[in-house]
């Protein structure tokens, strides 16, 4: 760990704790105070993750600690045109917005029939809460942080059997006039054989001031629930994102994630889990990162068999222009009891930028016999083939390298359900290509 | 496959063969780890004085460092103080011809079926056998240095040629390097030492047989080889231990240097004893491998077949340093009962053009753990390197476990990696196929883990195909069942 | 419309053209013949400006400029259509899109505003019954799970579509059954005009059979041997190739 004296926001995190705990607890039952305690206590020692950290090993973070932070969420008033930025046209969807983690109601609440939403901080009282609020004491840096530190979020509850008519766009908007470090908690429940789509997309003014999201969404998917779950990261580079999200799945639901990461917030780092903890399982994560200037875009994924008969299928595609670093670890754990797992993973990248960088780690940690898993992992530039061939039809070599991105991307891009997103994603591409090396 | 059970007791049961015990008269260095024990053998070696000095240092390195953490295994705990770092066989330090060694001693490598005695040797295979700490003998010496190669043990060169030892030890894995390189760098008992003059394609395979005898001592061994511009050479080494319940250590160093179009191949059929089905004893095998293409057109080829120790942690590395160079890595590593691997290669692409392969295949057997690890790493002035790797992992029954940890770093746009991992079960129709035609299991996985391995065997060299190719049937009989 | 002067080129360090020297006209059709390995591809691989092609002598005039200091792109604009002998398949990229794309490019080149999609989508219609090609362009990868076939048509469907003045056929009836090479014929019959010109490059006659070339040239080991009409074509399938090599070493130890 960084030794504490050198990081201010560390030392603002451990001093500023008592003030917020003493906010937040006075309607906290004693467990939860309890846990937000220990995991104080968890990120005390822990600190912020460093380079030595081998799941941190190639996301230095110094550069990023040496601002200052606010921890306390500012009133400011409602940024609808920022809000609106976010949405998708043609996107047949109900919408809903968050305001630095705190769902702001004036922006929209019609709800999909069967789903039932409440801000975190009022949620807190529900027994759905103590059952699923993770309270794993071995957390450390950021998630031992957030839990210590979160304020509010989104409690979403999906009824038994519900079949939502239209999917649902959850905007978070991040404002502030300081640097600020915000700390959001979700809970997504989804019962048994409930469906229902969710469209995430992360905004925030362009500006001056840092803002730092840590964010931490705990979902799980009942017996034959499904998910699709697409995320849209298209912050400006003032922006650090980290966020954690745990998918817990029982038997034979099913979980698609689908996550874009767009040119500009400087670091953005994902953790995405999918346990496995029932059998006849089937999981896809599919990831698209383009980025450019000195952004620094990091994927961790862990998809962990626990039972038989589960299928794991992760396409990951990387293109990386002007100065970026691109990051992907993919874990796939199978345990003894998982056998007959069917586990795939998949990490391609374009590397445009001389100088860009790519640190690609697929792992394949199996402890099943009778499985069938493989990752593979490539680091590549365009066709030469496929640009003459371009070219020799009068395509200029700019707009056929565009063109070949594009392609590249539509591997991901192609397995979006929703036209319009599909849509409103190539478009997002398309604002930084053509290509500059 | 209803004989599952049946193939892992087999295997689980299959004695290691090689565990005999050589009854000798031995000098053994009573155990213990301080600067006199470095100066001690540094004198009984009769070392130059920048030798010592160089050794102390390594003993200063090895004191700031810490074990590492990172590797997929519990390191257990190694008390160095427990190791006597020098043990020799008592008799006259050099021999003059084969006649004088100790007819034990040769009985011994006989019984390992290797070619010590000149004329009973197989044809092109030039020998230096470690005894415990000790280069025992060097067959077709002579031969050798009609073309100016020098090959003889470390302690030779070091009295005879310390120009070129000076000028390269310790150039390509400093004593710094890791924990255990810095141990060696401080107690390092004898080794191999090569160098091939430019242009010269050296005619006959030279060869390296370690064997630790003595119990409670730790084999630190030190292969230094250099091949000049535009030179061939192909070394082989390889490796056996008696039975004995506690665990002996073996940390060697090899360094290759091979400058403008040299090419070096370097074997290894390691087979030191795994322990016993409970996982007691056996050699942990912590060895650092690397080689450099000092110039364009180099090439360093690794290839090793590790079926013994209880833990093998070791990742031979080439470092790509000339234009156009070229590194290989073959691996077949075997771990079965308790066993642990923790073996791969790492690739560093420095200059341009520079290419390096990388084929893998674990098997897994009984409650065997084994790990790929790879670094394939391309540095900005690499332009167009090329990296393929293929990593396959096969298990053989339910308590085994196979796993991949490839990290590639790639900090140029013309670069091309490409990694490949699979992992499975032996493949049951694959067996049935053969079975419906009259083959039986046994026989079956056999000829299917010979297919598997055969991208690797074929990269050795004939007669040491052949041992491997025993070895991993011996190894494996029973799946085989 | 295309003069080229002693052209040599290599690739790899390796010789393959020796000094073509070869003048098209506008209307006109000219057949390149040759043993494989003779330099027929690498001709057309150098006037489209593969990059792995190194020229190193001689000179290449279309329309009155200098050829060989184009970029690809801009030979295309300039008029200049390359089909391919394996046209490649790129995952991703729609072909409407791809033709879309190529076509707005040329014509902005010409100072022309792109097609309108109404009057692109006619076009295409117009164009793809012209060369029979009916295969569903829409929502599909450019020649992703093309048959062989189907790969060759839609690289004339593609010719259809750019309206160059200058056609290479590189080995275009390799692989086609004989139905598909009387389309593609047919399809290429067409479009010719007073205007254009094409270069049929090819092993055997049987293509010339169906698109009868005003010119044969004969090119081995990396030059023009015998030029002649199509009956040195027919010629040629009587006779094969290897009196024309005997000719050639004849001629080269004479020297």
């Amino acid at each position: 760990m960084n030794s504490p004296s050198e990081v201010t926001l560390y030392d603002e995190v451990i001093n500023g704790f008592e003030k917020l705990a003493n906010q937040a607890s006075s309607d906290e039952t004693s467990d939860l105070r309890r846990i937000r305690k220990q995991a104080f206590e968890n990120f005390r020692q822990s600190g912020f993750p460093t380079i030595r950290n081998e799941d941190w090993k190639y996301t230095n973070l110094t550069r990023f600690l040496k601002d200052e932070y606010a921890l306390n969420v500012p009133n400011l008033p409602v940024p609808t045109r920022l809000i609106d930025t976010a949405r998708i046209a043609d996107f047949d969807c109900y919408t809903i917005a968050l305001v630095n983690g705190v769902w702001d109601k004036t922006l929209g609440s019609t709800l999909p029939q069967g789903v039932e939403l409440l801000p975190m901080a009022e949620a807190k009282q529900d027994p759905a809460f103590a059952e699923w609020f993770t309270q794993n004491h071995n957390d450390r840096f950021f998630t031992a942080l957030n839990t210590a530190l979160f304020a509010d979020g989104l409690f979403i509850r999906v009824k038994a059997a519900a079949l939502p008519d239209k999917p649902l766009h959850i905007i978070h908007a991040y404002t502030a006039g300081t640097n600020l470090m915000v700390q959001p908690r979700h809970i997504w429940l989804v019962n048994e054989r409930a469906e229902l789509s969710i469209v995430e997309s992360i905004v925030s003014e362009k500006g001056q001031t840092h803002i730092w999201v840590n964010s931490l969404t705990e979902i799980v998917m009942h017996r034959d629930a499904k998910l699709d779950h697409t995320t849209i990261q298209s912050a400006p580079a003032n922006v650090r994102l980290v966020n954690h999200t745990t998918v817990r799945q029982k038997k034979q639901s099913l979980y698609n994630n689908y996550t874009f990461t767009l040119p500009g917030a400087d670091l953005v780092r994902n953790d995405l889990q999918a346990r496995l903890e029932e059998d006849h399982t089937e999981t896809h994560l599919y990831g698209l990162y383009l980025a450019a200037d000195r952004q620094l875009v990091d994927n961790h994924t862990l998809v962990d068999h626990q039972k038989p008969n589960c299928f794991s299928n992760e396409l990951y595609k990387g293109v990386l222009l002007e100065q970026s670093t691109g990051v992907f670890n993919g874990k796939v754990y199978v345990h003894q009891d998982a056998q007959k797992t069917n586990a795939f993973q998949q990490n391609n990248n374009l590397v445009i930028g001389k100088k860009a960088t790519i640190d690609s780690k697929p792992e394949l940690e199996i402890y099943a016999d009778d499985v069938k898993c493989s990752h593979g992992s490539t680091v590549g530039q365009f066709s030469e083939e496929a640009l003459f061939y371009l070219r020799a039809r009068g395509i200029g070599e700019a707009a056929a390298k565009a063109l070949l991105i594009n392609a590249f991307a539509f591997d991901v891009t192609e397995k979006i359900k929703h036209a319009a997103v599909e849509t409103h994603i190539n478009r997002l591409i398309g604002q930084h290509i053509p290509v500059t090396q | 496959m209803g004989n599952d059970n049946e193939i892992i007791d087999n295997i689980a049961n299959k004695e290691y063969e090689f565990g005999f015990v050589t009854d000798i008269e031995m000098d053994i260095l009573p155990a213990g780890l301080n600067e006199d024990t470095i100066r001690y053998i540094s004198e009984k070696k009769k070392e130059p004085e920048w030798l010592l000095e160089w050794r102390l240092k390594g003993f200063q390195a090895f004191r700031k460092q810490k074990l590492p953490e990172w590797q997929n295994f519990t390191l257990p705990s190694i008390d160095f103080q427990k190791i006597s770092y020098y043990a020799a066989p008592r008799n006259k330090k050099k021999y003059n011809s084969l006649d004088e060694v100790d007819p034990e001693l040769l009985a011994t490598f006989e019984k390992l079926g290797i070619p010590l005695s000149e004329q009973k040797a197989l044809a092109g295979v030039a020998v230096d056998a470690v005894f415990d700490s000790i280069s025992v003998a060097t067959t077709y010496k002579e031969k050798l240095k009609e073309l100016g190669i020098i090959f003889c043990s470390f302690g030779e060169a070091v009295q005879e040629h310390p120009e070129l030892v000076k000028k390269y030890v310790g150039s390509v894995v400093p004593y710094s390097d890791n924990i255990f390189a810095a141990l060696n760098a401080a107690v390092f008992s004898d080794g191999s030492f090569v160098y091939i003059p430019k242009g010269v394609r050296c005619p006959m395979e030279l060869s390296t047989y370690f064997r630790i005898n003595t119990e409670n001592t730790g084999q630190f061994e030190r292969t230094l080889i250099i091949a000049d511009e535009g030179s061939y050479v192909s070394y082989l080494e390889g490796c056996t231990a008696p039975m004995r319940d506690e665990n002996q250590l073996h940390a060697a160093v090899v360094e290759l240097i091979a400058m403008g179009n040299a090419e070096i191949k370097y074997s290894t059929v390691q087979n030191w004893y795994p322990g016993d089905k409970d996982g007691k004893g056996g050699i942990y095998n912590f060895v650092t491998k690397r080689g450099i293409c000092k110039g364009d057109n180099a090439k360093i080829s690794w290839t090793q077949v590790e079926t013994g120790s209880a833990i093998t942690w070791k990742y031979p590395s080439v470092i790509l340093q000339g234009d156009n160079s070229t590194g290989e890595f073959y691996s077949v590593a075997v771990t079965r009962n308790k066993q642990i691997a923790d073996t791969g290669t790492k690739m560093h692409h420095i200059g341009r053009n520079t290419r390096s392969r990388i084929i893998s295949k674990g098997i897994s057997a009984g409650e065997g753990q084994n790990s790929y690890r790879g670094l394939v790493q391309i540095g900005p002035k690499a332009d167009e390197a090329r990296n393929f790797t293929q990593c396959d992992s096969l298990l053989i029954g339910d308590r085994c476990g196979a796993h991949t940890f490839p990290y590639i770093e790639s900090k140029n746009n013309s670069a091309t990696v490409e990694h490949e991992a699979t992992t499975s079960k032996i493949g049951e129709d694959q067996i049935f196929y053969l079975n419906a035609r009259g083959i039986d299991s046994e026989k079956a996985v056999a000829l299917i883990i010979n297919g598997y391995v055969r991208e690797v065997l074929n990269q050795l060299p004939m007669e040491f195909a052949v041992e491997a190719q025993k070895l991993l049937s011996i190894t494996l009989e029973g799946s085989v069942g | 419309m295309l003069i080229i002067k002693n052209l040599h080129a290599e690739v790899e360090e390796k010789q393959i053209l020796k000094g073509i020297n070869l003048e098209v006209k506008a209307g006109e059709v000219h057949a390149i013949m040759g043993p494989n390995g003779s330099g027929k591809s690498s001709l057309a691989s150098v006037l489209a400006g593969r990059e792995s092609y190194q020229v190193t002598q001689g000179e290449v005039k279309f329309h009155g400029k200098d050829l060989l200091d184009m970029s690809p792109e801009d030979r295309a604009r300039e008029g200049l259509f390359l089909a391919f002998q394996y046209p490649i398949e790129i995952p991703g990229v729609s072909n409407v899109n791809f033709l879309k794309t190529a076509l707005a490019e040329i014509r902005q080149y010409r100072g022309l505003p792109p097609l309108e999609a109404k009057e692109f989508l006619k076009l295409s219609r117009e164009k793809q019954k012209l060369v029979e090609f009916d295969a569903q362009l829409v929502n599909r990868s450019l020649n992703e799970g093309f048959s062989g076939g189907e790969k060759k048509r839609n690289e004339i469907f593609q010719l259809a579509m750019l309206e160059p003045s200058l056609a290479i056929l590189d080995e275009t009836d390799s692989g086609l059954d004989i139905d598909a090479l009387r389309i593609v014929s047919q399809g290429v019959n067409k479009l010719r005009s007073k205007d254009n010109a094409f270069i049929i490059i090819t092993h055997y006659q049987r293509l010339l059979e169906y698109i009868v070339p005003d010119f044969v040239h004969v090119l081995y080991n990396g030059r023009i041997v015998k030029s002649g009409t199509k009956d040195l074509a027919l010629e040629l399938e009587e006779k094969g190739y290897d009196w024309l090599k005997e000719e050639a070493r004849e001629k080269a130890e004479s020297i």
